[in-house]
Protein backbone atom coordinates (compact mmCIF):
# COMPACT_ATOMS: atom_id res chain seq x y z
CA UNK A 1 0.00 0.00 0.00
CA UNK A 2 1.22 3.30 -1.28
CA UNK A 3 1.01 6.33 1.16
CA UNK A 4 -1.95 8.72 0.66
CA UNK A 5 -1.95 12.04 1.98
CA UNK A 6 -4.81 11.78 4.21
CA UNK A 7 -3.40 8.66 6.08
CA UNK A 8 -2.95 9.08 9.53
CA UNK A 9 -0.97 6.40 12.02
CA UNK A 10 -1.31 5.94 15.17
CA UNK A 11 0.18 3.47 17.38
CA UNK A 12 -0.75 0.77 19.92
CA UNK A 13 1.60 -1.03 22.30
CA UNK A 14 -0.75 -3.84 23.87
CA UNK A 15 -3.42 -5.84 22.54
CA UNK A 16 -5.82 -3.64 24.43
CA UNK A 17 -4.50 -0.50 22.77
CA UNK A 18 -5.59 -1.76 19.82
CA UNK A 19 -9.21 -2.41 21.37
CA UNK A 20 -9.35 1.19 22.31
CA UNK A 21 -8.11 2.52 18.91
CA UNK A 22 -10.97 0.35 17.78
CA UNK A 23 -13.39 1.62 20.24
CA UNK A 24 -12.55 5.18 19.11
CA UNK A 25 -12.53 4.52 15.26
CA UNK A 26 -15.83 3.19 16.03
CA UNK A 27 -17.22 6.98 16.77
CA UNK A 28 -15.96 7.93 13.10
CA UNK A 29 -18.27 4.99 11.64
CA UNK A 30 -22.09 5.23 10.63
CA UNK A 31 -24.60 3.06 8.45
CA UNK A 32 -23.35 1.92 5.08
CA UNK A 33 -19.69 2.20 5.85
CA UNK A 34 -16.95 0.08 4.80
CA UNK A 35 -14.19 -0.94 6.33
CA UNK A 36 -11.52 -2.63 4.60
CA UNK A 37 -9.09 -4.50 7.75
CA UNK A 38 -5.04 -5.54 6.38
CA UNK A 39 -2.34 -6.87 8.02
CA UNK A 40 -0.35 -10.24 8.50
CA UNK A 41 -1.28 -12.93 9.88
CA UNK A 42 -1.77 -12.62 13.69
CA UNK A 43 -1.07 -8.64 13.42
CA UNK A 44 -4.60 -7.94 15.23
CA UNK A 45 -6.88 -7.27 13.13
CA UNK A 46 -9.60 -9.32 14.81
CA UNK A 47 -8.31 -7.47 18.02
CA UNK A 48 -8.89 -4.28 16.48
CA UNK A 49 -12.99 -5.09 15.37
CA UNK A 50 -13.33 -6.28 18.81
CA UNK A 51 -12.68 -2.77 19.66
CA UNK A 52 -14.94 -1.78 16.63
CA UNK A 53 -17.83 -3.70 18.19
CA UNK A 54 -17.47 -2.23 21.74
CA UNK A 55 -17.49 1.44 20.43
CA UNK A 56 -20.46 0.51 18.28
CA UNK A 57 -22.18 -1.35 21.19
CA UNK A 58 -23.09 -4.72 19.15
CA UNK A 59 -23.96 -7.96 20.35
CA UNK A 60 -20.61 -10.06 20.56
CA UNK A 61 -18.63 -12.06 20.59
CA UNK A 62 -16.36 -11.15 17.43
CA UNK A 63 -14.35 -14.35 16.91
CA UNK A 64 -12.46 -14.79 13.92
CA UNK A 65 -15.07 -15.18 10.62
CA UNK A 66 -12.67 -16.67 8.28
CA UNK A 67 -14.36 -20.51 8.34
CA UNK A 68 -18.13 -18.38 7.88
CA UNK A 69 -16.90 -15.98 5.50
CA UNK A 70 -19.50 -13.22 7.20
CA UNK A 71 -20.97 -12.79 10.66
CA UNK A 72 -23.95 -10.41 11.70
CA UNK A 73 -23.46 -8.80 15.00
CA UNK A 74 -26.70 -6.65 15.64
CA UNK A 75 -26.46 -3.35 17.51
CA UNK A 76 -27.63 -3.74 21.10
CA UNK A 77 -28.63 0.53 21.28
CA UNK A 78 -30.34 0.70 18.35
CA UNK A 79 -27.57 1.90 16.44
CA UNK A 80 -25.86 0.11 12.84
CA UNK A 81 -25.24 -3.90 12.68
CA UNK A 82 -21.58 -4.79 12.41
CA UNK A 83 -20.98 -7.28 9.77
CA UNK A 84 -17.65 -8.66 10.15
CA UNK A 85 -16.40 -10.41 7.19
CA UNK A 86 -13.34 -12.65 6.13
CA UNK A 87 -11.91 -12.78 2.86
CA UNK A 88 -9.29 -15.02 4.02
CA UNK A 89 -11.19 -18.59 2.19
CA UNK A 90 -12.21 -16.38 -0.78
CA UNK A 91 -10.97 -16.86 -4.03
CA UNK A 92 -11.50 -14.07 -6.72
CA UNK A 93 -13.15 -10.56 -7.03
CA UNK A 94 -15.53 -10.25 -3.95
CA UNK A 95 -18.85 -9.02 -5.26
CA UNK A 96 -21.77 -7.84 -2.86
CA UNK A 97 -23.42 -11.08 -3.52
CA UNK A 98 -20.51 -13.21 -2.38
CA UNK A 99 -20.40 -11.54 1.32
CA UNK A 100 -23.06 -14.29 1.73
CA UNK A 101 -25.20 -12.25 3.82
CA UNK A 102 -29.02 -11.57 4.23
CA UNK A 103 -28.41 -8.28 6.00
CA UNK A 104 -28.66 -5.22 4.62
CA UNK A 105 -25.30 -3.45 4.11
CA UNK A 106 -26.85 -0.12 3.62
CA UNK A 107 -27.84 -0.28 7.27
CA UNK A 108 -24.69 -2.19 8.48
CA UNK A 109 -21.20 -1.08 9.17
CA UNK A 110 -19.64 -3.67 7.04
CA UNK A 111 -16.16 -4.60 7.77
CA UNK A 112 -13.57 -7.05 5.83
CA UNK A 113 -10.59 -8.88 6.72
CA UNK A 114 -8.18 -9.92 4.23
CA UNK A 115 -10.31 -8.07 1.41
CA UNK A 116 -7.26 -5.70 -0.05
CA UNK A 117 -7.23 -6.21 -3.74
CA UNK A 118 -10.73 -8.02 -3.57
CA UNK A 119 -13.65 -5.58 -2.39
CA UNK A 120 -12.82 -2.74 -3.55
CA UNK A 121 -15.42 -2.82 -6.41
CA UNK A 122 -18.01 -2.90 -2.85
CA UNK A 123 -18.17 1.08 -2.52
CA UNK A 124 -16.09 3.48 -4.04
CA UNK A 125 -15.83 4.95 -0.58
CA UNK A 126 -14.42 2.96 2.21
CA UNK A 127 -11.83 3.66 5.23
CA UNK A 128 -9.26 1.54 4.92
CA UNK A 129 -6.98 0.36 7.97
CA UNK A 130 -3.74 -1.26 7.85
CA UNK A 131 -2.21 -2.74 10.75
CA UNK A 132 1.73 -3.82 11.07
CA UNK A 133 4.42 -4.30 13.48
CA UNK A 134 6.34 -1.03 14.62
CA UNK A 135 9.64 -2.20 13.07
CA UNK A 136 11.54 1.37 13.70
CA UNK A 137 14.47 1.41 12.01
CA UNK A 138 15.79 -2.04 12.29
CA UNK A 139 13.52 -4.79 12.88
CA UNK A 140 12.78 -6.14 16.49
CA UNK A 141 14.97 -8.92 18.10
CA UNK A 142 14.26 -12.35 17.73
CA UNK A 143 12.41 -13.54 20.29
CA UNK A 144 10.23 -10.16 21.71
CA UNK A 145 6.87 -11.76 22.50
CA UNK A 146 4.04 -11.30 19.94
CA UNK A 147 2.08 -9.50 22.44
CA UNK A 148 4.66 -7.55 23.24
CA UNK A 149 5.48 -5.96 19.95
CA UNK A 150 4.08 -2.14 19.34
CA UNK A 151 1.58 -2.13 16.26
CA UNK A 152 1.40 0.73 14.01
CA UNK A 153 -2.14 1.72 12.77
CA UNK A 154 -2.94 3.52 9.77
CA UNK A 155 -5.94 4.97 8.21
CA UNK A 156 -6.68 6.32 4.88
CA UNK A 157 -9.58 7.56 3.94
CA UNK A 158 -11.12 6.78 0.42
CA UNK A 159 -13.56 8.53 -1.55
CA UNK A 160 -15.86 11.51 -0.88
CA UNK A 161 -17.72 9.76 1.98
CA UNK A 162 -14.70 10.82 4.08
CA UNK A 163 -13.57 13.88 2.51
CA UNK A 164 -15.28 15.59 5.24
CA UNK A 165 -14.59 13.20 8.25
CA UNK A 166 -11.60 14.64 9.87
CA UNK A 167 -9.58 11.71 11.45
CA UNK A 168 -7.84 13.28 13.74
CA UNK A 169 -9.46 12.73 16.69
CA UNK A 170 -10.88 8.94 16.47
CA UNK B 1 -43.76 -46.43 5.74
CA UNK B 2 -40.42 -48.95 7.05
CA UNK B 3 -41.09 -51.99 7.42
CA UNK B 4 -39.75 -51.82 10.93
CA UNK B 5 -41.07 -49.97 14.06
CA UNK B 6 -38.16 -47.54 14.18
CA UNK B 7 -38.64 -44.60 11.17
CA UNK B 8 -36.46 -43.83 8.26
CA UNK B 9 -35.07 -40.71 8.70
CA UNK B 10 -33.62 -38.55 5.48
CA UNK B 11 -30.68 -35.81 7.00
CA UNK B 12 -29.63 -33.12 4.56
CA UNK B 13 -26.66 -30.99 5.78
CA UNK B 14 -25.50 -28.26 3.34
CA UNK B 15 -23.84 -25.67 6.26
CA UNK B 16 -20.60 -25.42 4.69
CA UNK B 17 -18.69 -26.56 1.51
CA UNK B 18 -19.90 -30.77 1.80
CA UNK B 19 -23.51 -31.73 0.69
CA UNK B 20 -24.02 -34.44 2.77
CA UNK B 21 -27.44 -36.57 2.74
CA UNK B 22 -27.53 -39.41 5.44
CA UNK B 23 -30.53 -42.35 5.91
CA UNK B 24 -30.63 -43.85 9.33
CA UNK B 25 -33.59 -46.23 10.35
CA UNK B 26 -34.00 -45.43 13.89
CA UNK B 27 -29.87 -44.91 14.98
CA UNK B 28 -29.27 -47.53 12.31
CA UNK B 29 -27.21 -46.34 9.68
CA UNK B 30 -28.44 -46.74 6.01
CA UNK B 31 -26.24 -44.52 4.07
CA UNK B 32 -24.17 -41.57 4.52
CA UNK B 33 -23.19 -39.66 1.06
CA UNK B 34 -21.03 -36.58 0.67
CA UNK B 35 -20.24 -34.50 -2.42
CA UNK B 36 -18.31 -32.07 -1.88
CA UNK B 37 -17.45 -28.70 -3.77
CA UNK B 38 -13.66 -28.36 -2.42
CA UNK B 39 -12.44 -29.17 -5.64
CA UNK B 40 -14.54 -26.20 -7.50
CA UNK B 41 -12.87 -24.22 -4.68
CA UNK B 42 -9.60 -25.37 -5.47
CA UNK B 43 -9.80 -24.07 -8.99
CA UNK B 44 -10.22 -20.50 -7.95
CA UNK B 45 -8.20 -20.48 -4.86
CA UNK B 46 -10.17 -20.09 -2.03
CA UNK B 47 -14.10 -20.36 -1.27
CA UNK B 48 -16.73 -18.69 -3.26
CA UNK B 49 -20.15 -18.75 -1.78
CA UNK B 50 -21.82 -18.27 -4.87
CA UNK B 51 -19.84 -20.70 -5.68
CA UNK B 52 -20.44 -23.26 -3.14
CA UNK B 53 -24.63 -22.52 -3.02
CA UNK B 54 -24.44 -23.16 -6.54
CA UNK B 55 -22.73 -26.46 -5.71
CA UNK B 56 -25.06 -27.82 -3.21
CA UNK B 57 -27.95 -26.82 -5.25
CA UNK B 58 -26.31 -28.83 -8.42
CA UNK B 59 -25.13 -31.91 -5.99
CA UNK B 60 -28.50 -31.86 -3.77
CA UNK B 61 -31.13 -34.26 -5.99
CA UNK B 62 -27.88 -36.46 -6.80
CA UNK B 63 -26.45 -36.65 -3.34
CA UNK B 64 -30.24 -37.60 -2.29
CA UNK B 65 -30.65 -40.18 -4.97
CA UNK B 66 -26.99 -41.42 -4.67
CA UNK B 67 -28.09 -42.24 -0.66
CA UNK B 68 -31.43 -43.82 -1.61
CA UNK B 69 -29.79 -46.37 -3.76
CA UNK B 70 -27.22 -46.52 -1.42
CA UNK B 71 -29.56 -47.61 1.30
CA UNK B 72 -31.62 -50.00 -1.17
CA UNK B 73 -34.64 -47.68 -0.50
CA UNK B 74 -37.37 -45.56 -2.48
CA UNK B 75 -37.88 -42.02 -1.74
CA UNK B 76 -41.17 -43.08 -0.12
CA UNK B 77 -39.62 -45.13 2.37
CA UNK B 78 -38.87 -41.95 4.06
CA UNK B 79 -40.71 -41.36 7.24
CA UNK B 80 -39.40 -37.89 8.53
CA UNK B 81 -36.56 -35.21 6.89
CA UNK B 82 -34.29 -33.44 9.08
CA UNK B 83 -31.85 -30.67 8.01
CA UNK B 84 -29.33 -28.37 9.31
CA UNK B 85 -31.05 -25.09 9.83
CA UNK B 86 -27.59 -23.23 11.65
CA UNK B 87 -25.52 -22.16 12.39
CA UNK B 88 -23.11 -22.52 8.85
CA UNK B 89 -23.10 -19.79 5.94
CA UNK B 90 -26.34 -18.41 4.76
CA UNK B 91 -26.38 -18.89 1.61
CA UNK B 92 -25.14 -22.69 1.60
CA UNK B 93 -28.06 -23.58 4.54
CA UNK B 94 -30.61 -21.79 2.53
CA UNK B 95 -30.15 -24.81 -0.33
CA UNK B 96 -30.22 -27.73 2.47
CA UNK B 97 -33.31 -26.12 4.12
CA UNK B 98 -35.24 -25.24 0.65
CA UNK B 99 -34.38 -28.68 -0.13
CA UNK B 100 -35.69 -30.26 2.54
CA UNK B 101 -39.02 -28.53 3.32
CA UNK B 102 -39.28 -29.48 -0.57
CA UNK B 103 -38.73 -33.59 0.00
CA UNK B 104 -40.71 -32.81 3.19
CA UNK B 105 -43.63 -31.57 1.69
CA UNK B 106 -43.53 -33.68 -1.48
CA UNK B 107 -43.68 -36.82 0.65
CA UNK B 108 -46.22 -35.85 2.89
CA UNK B 109 -43.84 -36.63 6.15
CA UNK B 110 -42.48 -34.01 8.98
CA UNK B 111 -39.90 -31.71 8.66
CA UNK B 112 -37.11 -31.06 11.12
CA UNK B 113 -35.04 -28.06 11.19
CA UNK B 114 -31.68 -29.13 13.95
CA UNK B 115 -28.55 -26.98 14.96
CA UNK B 116 -25.57 -28.39 13.33
CA UNK B 117 -23.76 -28.55 16.54
CA UNK B 118 -25.89 -30.86 18.43
CA UNK B 119 -26.07 -33.33 14.91
CA UNK B 120 -22.34 -33.93 15.79
CA UNK B 121 -23.23 -35.19 19.15
CA UNK B 122 -26.05 -37.16 17.94
CA UNK B 123 -23.89 -38.73 15.27
CA UNK B 124 -22.01 -40.66 17.92
CA UNK B 125 -25.17 -43.02 18.37
CA UNK B 126 -24.88 -44.31 15.11
CA UNK B 127 -21.22 -45.98 16.01
CA UNK B 128 -21.63 -46.22 19.75
CA UNK B 129 -24.93 -46.68 21.06
CA UNK B 130 -27.29 -44.22 23.19
CA UNK B 131 -25.46 -41.65 24.15
CA UNK B 132 -25.14 -41.29 28.23
CA UNK B 133 -27.35 -38.56 30.24
CA UNK B 134 -25.45 -36.42 30.45
CA UNK B 135 -22.11 -36.62 28.18
CA UNK B 136 -19.61 -33.75 27.77
CA UNK B 137 -18.87 -32.74 24.16
CA UNK B 138 -16.15 -30.67 22.83
CA UNK B 139 -17.03 -30.16 19.22
CA UNK B 140 -13.71 -28.98 17.41
CA UNK B 141 -13.52 -28.14 13.80
CA UNK B 142 -12.81 -25.27 11.15
CA UNK B 143 -15.49 -23.17 12.41
CA UNK B 144 -16.27 -24.32 16.00
CA UNK B 145 -14.40 -24.76 19.17
CA UNK B 146 -16.87 -25.54 21.79
CA UNK B 147 -17.36 -27.35 25.09
CA UNK B 148 -21.08 -28.77 25.58
CA UNK B 149 -22.81 -30.18 28.35
CA UNK B 150 -25.41 -32.65 26.77
CA UNK B 151 -28.54 -33.85 29.70
CA UNK B 152 -30.12 -34.76 26.29
CA UNK B 153 -29.47 -34.34 22.87
CA UNK B 154 -32.82 -33.70 21.40
CA UNK B 155 -33.98 -31.42 23.90
CA UNK B 156 -31.03 -29.37 25.95
CA UNK B 157 -27.70 -28.69 25.25
CA UNK B 158 -25.75 -26.35 27.46
CA UNK B 159 -22.87 -24.17 26.45
CA UNK B 160 -20.04 -24.22 28.62
CA UNK B 161 -17.27 -22.57 26.40
CA UNK B 162 -16.19 -21.52 23.13
CA UNK B 163 -13.27 -19.68 21.13
CA UNK B 164 -12.43 -16.48 21.91
CA UNK B 165 -11.29 -16.08 18.84
CA UNK B 166 -10.38 -18.50 16.57
CA UNK B 167 -11.50 -21.84 15.64
CA UNK B 168 -9.13 -24.90 16.58
CA UNK B 169 -9.40 -26.15 13.05
CA UNK B 170 -8.51 -22.59 11.84
CA UNK B 171 -5.90 -22.29 13.39
CA UNK B 172 -4.29 -26.06 11.87
CA UNK B 173 -5.22 -24.62 8.68
CA UNK B 174 -3.73 -20.44 9.05
CA UNK B 175 -0.36 -22.42 10.81
CA UNK B 176 -0.28 -24.94 7.36
CA UNK B 177 0.20 -22.17 5.26
CA UNK B 178 2.92 -20.38 7.24
CA UNK B 179 4.57 -23.57 7.24
CA UNK B 180 3.92 -23.88 3.28
CA UNK B 181 1.85 -26.85 3.98
CA UNK B 182 -1.73 -27.65 1.67
CA UNK B 183 -5.62 -26.66 2.54
CA UNK B 184 -6.96 -28.38 4.48
CA UNK B 185 -3.65 -28.33 7.15
CA UNK B 186 -5.31 -30.37 9.58
CA UNK B 187 -4.03 -33.72 7.99
CA UNK B 188 -0.97 -32.33 6.85
CA UNK B 189 -0.03 -31.19 9.83
CA UNK B 190 -1.10 -34.15 12.11
CA UNK B 191 1.42 -36.49 9.05
CA UNK B 192 4.38 -33.53 9.25
CA UNK B 193 4.29 -33.91 13.14
CA UNK B 194 4.80 -37.93 13.32
CA UNK B 195 8.17 -36.99 12.39
CA UNK B 196 9.10 -34.19 14.90
CA UNK B 197 8.84 -33.33 18.55
CA UNK B 198 5.47 -31.63 20.39
CA UNK B 199 8.47 -29.80 22.97
CA UNK B 200 10.75 -28.86 20.66
CA UNK B 201 9.20 -25.41 20.89
CA UNK B 202 7.42 -24.02 23.93
CA UNK B 203 4.67 -22.41 22.19
CA UNK B 204 1.96 -20.59 24.20
CA UNK B 205 -1.44 -22.19 25.43
CA UNK B 206 -3.99 -19.50 25.33
CA UNK B 207 -6.43 -19.26 28.37
CA UNK B 208 -4.51 -22.21 30.32
CA UNK B 209 -5.41 -21.54 33.92
CA UNK B 210 -8.09 -18.66 33.60
CA UNK B 211 -10.44 -20.71 35.20
CA UNK B 212 -12.92 -20.89 31.90
CA UNK B 213 -13.90 -23.61 29.81
CA UNK B 214 -12.99 -21.18 26.70
CA UNK B 215 -10.44 -21.32 24.00
CA UNK B 216 -7.84 -18.87 22.58
CA UNK B 217 -5.95 -20.02 19.59
CA UNK B 218 -5.59 -16.51 17.77
CA UNK B 219 -2.37 -16.00 20.25
CA UNK B 220 -1.12 -19.58 19.54
CA UNK B 221 -1.17 -19.18 15.67
CA UNK B 222 0.51 -15.65 16.33
CA UNK B 223 3.16 -17.05 17.94
CA UNK B 224 3.95 -19.63 15.05
CA UNK B 225 4.17 -17.24 12.70
CA UNK B 226 6.57 -14.57 14.17
CA UNK B 227 9.11 -17.71 15.70
CA UNK B 228 9.17 -19.13 12.23
CA UNK B 229 9.39 -15.71 10.65
CA UNK B 230 11.98 -15.17 13.02
CA UNK B 231 14.01 -17.94 12.48
CA UNK B 232 14.07 -17.46 8.17
CA UNK B 233 14.78 -13.91 9.04
CA UNK B 234 17.90 -15.10 10.33
CA UNK B 235 18.46 -17.45 7.98
CA UNK B 236 18.36 -20.57 10.47
CA UNK B 237 16.28 -23.61 8.88
CA UNK B 238 12.79 -24.45 10.27
CA UNK B 239 12.25 -27.64 10.99
CA UNK B 240 8.48 -28.57 9.99
CA UNK B 241 8.12 -31.62 12.11
CA UNK B 242 9.32 -29.96 15.21
CA UNK B 243 6.77 -26.57 14.39
CA UNK B 244 4.04 -28.95 13.23
CA UNK B 245 4.45 -31.34 16.38
CA UNK B 246 4.92 -28.40 19.19
CA UNK B 247 1.90 -26.64 17.47
CA UNK B 248 -0.56 -29.65 17.77
CA UNK B 249 0.61 -30.46 21.04
CA UNK B 250 -0.61 -26.66 21.86
CA UNK B 251 -3.61 -27.49 20.59
CA UNK B 252 -4.46 -31.10 21.88
CA UNK B 253 -2.74 -30.29 25.36
CA UNK B 254 -5.45 -27.37 26.13
CA UNK B 255 -8.54 -28.89 24.07
CA UNK B 256 -7.73 -32.15 26.14
CA UNK B 257 -6.80 -30.41 29.58
CA UNK B 258 -10.04 -27.92 29.39
CA UNK B 259 -12.86 -31.25 28.08
CA UNK B 260 -11.50 -33.27 31.55
CA UNK B 261 -11.86 -29.63 33.66
CA UNK B 262 -15.30 -29.71 32.42
CA UNK B 263 -16.09 -33.37 33.34
CA UNK B 264 -14.75 -32.46 36.60
CA UNK B 265 -16.72 -29.61 37.61
CA UNK B 266 -19.78 -30.67 36.43
CA UNK B 267 -18.86 -34.76 37.46
CA UNK B 268 -19.90 -36.37 34.46
CA UNK B 269 -18.01 -39.20 33.26
CA UNK B 270 -18.52 -39.52 29.49
CA UNK B 271 -16.92 -36.99 27.29
CA UNK B 272 -17.43 -37.53 23.35
CA UNK B 273 -14.98 -35.69 20.70
CA UNK B 274 -16.12 -34.02 17.38
CA UNK B 275 -16.05 -32.47 14.44
CA UNK B 276 -13.34 -32.50 11.78
CA UNK B 277 -10.55 -31.77 13.95
CA UNK B 278 -11.58 -34.95 16.01
CA UNK B 279 -9.91 -36.88 13.10
CA UNK B 280 -6.39 -35.74 14.18
CA UNK B 281 -4.18 -38.67 15.80
CA UNK B 282 -2.59 -36.85 18.46
CA UNK B 283 -5.97 -35.53 19.69
CA UNK B 284 -7.25 -39.31 19.96
CA UNK B 285 -4.10 -40.45 22.18
CA UNK B 286 -3.87 -37.53 24.52
CA UNK B 287 -7.60 -37.48 25.30
CA UNK B 288 -7.41 -41.25 26.07
CA UNK B 289 -4.55 -41.20 28.60
CA UNK B 290 -6.25 -37.97 30.33
CA UNK B 291 -9.49 -39.63 30.14
CA UNK B 292 -8.44 -43.10 31.67
CA UNK B 293 -6.25 -40.99 34.40
CA UNK B 294 -9.59 -39.49 35.16
CA UNK B 295 -11.67 -42.48 34.81
CA UNK B 296 -13.59 -40.78 32.25
CA UNK B 297 -14.76 -42.57 29.26
CA UNK B 298 -14.45 -41.30 25.28
CA UNK B 299 -16.24 -41.73 23.01
CA UNK B 300 -14.87 -40.56 19.89
CA UNK B 301 -16.99 -41.47 16.25
CA UNK B 302 -14.54 -42.93 13.26
CA UNK B 303 -13.63 -39.76 11.09
CA UNK B 304 -16.15 -40.48 8.39
CA UNK B 305 -18.59 -39.37 11.21
CA UNK B 306 -16.65 -36.30 12.59
CA UNK B 307 -16.58 -34.03 9.41
CA UNK B 308 -20.03 -32.50 7.93
CA UNK B 309 -22.08 -35.17 7.11
CA UNK B 310 -25.63 -35.93 6.40
CA UNK B 311 -26.19 -38.85 8.53
CA UNK B 312 -25.19 -36.75 11.73
CA UNK B 313 -28.46 -34.47 11.04
CA UNK B 314 -30.58 -38.10 10.42
CA UNK B 315 -29.06 -39.33 13.77
CA UNK B 316 -30.18 -35.90 15.47
CA UNK B 317 -33.55 -36.19 13.44
CA UNK B 318 -34.65 -39.86 14.41
CA UNK B 319 -33.85 -38.67 18.56
CA UNK B 320 -36.64 -36.41 17.78
CA UNK B 321 -39.08 -38.36 16.11
CA UNK B 322 -38.32 -40.48 19.21
CA UNK B 323 -38.93 -37.97 21.88
CA UNK B 324 -42.09 -36.81 20.40
CA UNK B 325 -41.05 -33.61 19.59
CA UNK B 326 -42.78 -31.36 16.82
CA UNK B 327 -41.78 -31.11 13.57
CA UNK B 328 -40.53 -27.90 12.44
CA UNK B 329 -42.91 -25.29 10.38
CA UNK B 330 -42.66 -25.51 6.76
CA UNK B 331 -41.40 -21.73 7.05
CA UNK B 332 -38.14 -21.82 9.34
CA UNK B 333 -35.78 -20.03 7.76
CA UNK B 334 -31.95 -20.97 7.66
CA UNK B 335 -30.23 -18.99 10.33
CA UNK B 336 -26.52 -18.47 10.05
CA UNK B 337 -25.88 -17.84 13.35
CA UNK B 338 -28.37 -20.25 15.10
CA UNK B 339 -27.28 -20.47 19.11
CA UNK B 340 -26.54 -23.88 20.83
CA UNK B 341 -28.80 -23.72 23.07
CA UNK B 342 -31.43 -23.96 19.95
CA UNK B 343 -31.23 -27.84 19.09
CA UNK B 344 -34.00 -27.39 17.04
CA UNK B 345 -36.16 -25.42 15.61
Amino acid sequence: MTDRPQSREFRAATAEETRALGARIATLLGPGDLVVLAGPLGAGKTTLVQGLAEGLKVRGPITSPTFVIARVHPSLSGGPALVHADAYRIGGALEIDDLDLDASLAESVTVVEWGEGLVEGLSEDRLEILIKRFEGEERPAAGVPADAEERVIRLTPIGPRWSTTSLTHP
Amino acid sequence: MSRTDEPIVLGIETSCDETGVGIVRGHTLLANTIASSMDEHARFGGVVPEVASRAHLEAMAPTVEGALAAAGLRLSDVDAVAVTAGPGLAGALLVGVAAAKAYAMGLGVPLYGVNHLAAHVAVDQLEHGPLPKPAIALLVSGGHSSLLLVPDVAQDVVSLGSTVDDAAGEAFDKVARVLGLPFPGGPYIDRAAREGSGTAVAFPRGKYDDGTLDFSFSGLKTAVARWVEAREAAGEPVSVADVAASFQEAVVDVLTRKALQACARYDVKDLLIGGGVAANSRLRVLAQERCDAAGVRLRVPRPGLCTDNGAMVAALGANLVAAGVDPSSLDIPADSSLPITTVHV
